[in-house]
């Protein structure tokens, strides 16, 4: 059961981030999970939704959603991508990325 | 909506002190093993076993992780070499701050092996990486054949598999060859040696084993002091 543990790591890193764009709000976060890096999914599931209400991430304004790229033969475990809604100046519809320095 | 690409890897602290506790692993030309298995495949017993055959000069120590209790630290101390017990109070695996904080002083003294007894799971400690040199996954005859098919990650991340309790095979209805068939698979690379804690079966093997990986970190480690001289 080290699920705990992961979700506190990811959403460390959605804090991080979040500290860097002051304002807005994490809506969602991507996280690849190979198929070897025994990690049980649904266990996951539960312990991420438990933290994201409990760091305030899942609010009224909605909550923080987790969407896992699964990836065969792999025992890679990363995240690959957080998504912000601006909520000050909502930006105009599109995607801007830009690279984090992690 | 704004989406910022990152890459990070979500153990990237651990890795971070493995890489150091390995580095000094390879200064020091120690030999670090990362044993893996369920609850009770007998990981103490086969390390009790193998401390027994040390030579009593043999610079080795053994760290090894439970829940809770010291009990395996009282049983691997009988052999003269120092062991400290892990208690992770609720952790299903070590991780390589918890080792390197128990070796380090160790490490100074200079250490030929460093046994790591890792907490009775076969899913949790694949994911963390210790330093070692290698992983080894303790695998015991009555736990059923099909173990590497249903943990592929720790048959797939071990060098070495030890089919241990083979004393039992006239008991239990289970077919070494078809588990070994398993394994490999998952890992033809792996390589396999069948023990028995209660008869020393496969011992002779093992230690043949350990003794040339030993000798060949330790040679490592002084080709990288000389040319760094
Ligand atoms: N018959 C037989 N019994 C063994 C053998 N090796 C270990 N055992 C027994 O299996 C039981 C568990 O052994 P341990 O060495 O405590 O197993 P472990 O993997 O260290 O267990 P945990 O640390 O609790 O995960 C003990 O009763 C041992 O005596 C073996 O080769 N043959
Ligand atoms: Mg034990």
């Amino acid at each position: 059961m080290h699920e705990m543990g992961i979700a506190s790591s990811v959403l460390e890193a959605v804090h991080q981030e979040t500290h860097r764009t002051p304002g807005c709000r994490a809506t969602k976060v991507g996280l690849r999970i190979g198929e070897y890096a025994g990690v049980d999914q649904e266990s996951l599931r539960f312990c991420f939704e438990v933290l994201a209400k409990e760091m305030n991430f899942s609010t009224a304004r909605g909550s923080l959603e987790l969407e896992i790229d699964y990836r065969p033969a792999s025992d890679d475990l990363a995240i690959s991508f957080i998504e912000f809604d601006d909520a000050e100046e909502p930006e105009p519809s599109g995607t801007s990325v830009r690279k984090a320095e992690v | 909506m704004n989406r910022v690409t990152i890459e990070k890897k979500v153990l990237s602290e651990n890795d971070r002190i493995a890489a150091r506790l390995r580095e000094a692993l390879t200064g020091t030309g120690t030999l670090a093993l990362n044993f893996i298995g369920s609850p009770g495949a007998g990981k103490t017993a086969f390390l009790e076993k193998t401390l027994e055959r040390l030579p009593v000069h043999t610079r080795a120590a053994v760290v090894t992780g439970d829940l809770q209790t010291e009990n395996d630290a009282i049983r691997l101390r009988r052999y003269g070499f120092p062991v400290r017990q892990i208690t992770t109070v609720g952790a299903c695996h070590l991780d390589a701050r918890m080792v390197e904080d128990h070796v380090s002083d160790w490490l100074q003294e200079g250490l030929e092996l460093l046994f790591i007894e890792n907490v009775g799971n076969l899913v949790c400690p694949t994911s963390y990486d210790l330093g070692e040199d290698l992983k080894v996954v303790i695998l015991s005859c009555a736990e059923g054949e099909d173990k590497p098919l249903k943990y592929p990650g720790i048959f797939r991340k071990s060098e070495l598999m030890i089919l241990n309790k083979i004393d039992l095979l006239p008991h239990v209805p289970f077919r070494p060859e078809l588990a070994l068939e398993n394994a490999r698979s998952i890992n033809p690379d792996i390589a396999i040696i069948q023990t028995s804690c209660i008869t020393s079966a496969g011992f002779d093997p093992w230690m043949n084993w350990l003794e040339r990986r030993a000798a060949r970190k330790k040679a490592a480690a002084s080709t990288l002091a000389a040319a760094t001289r």
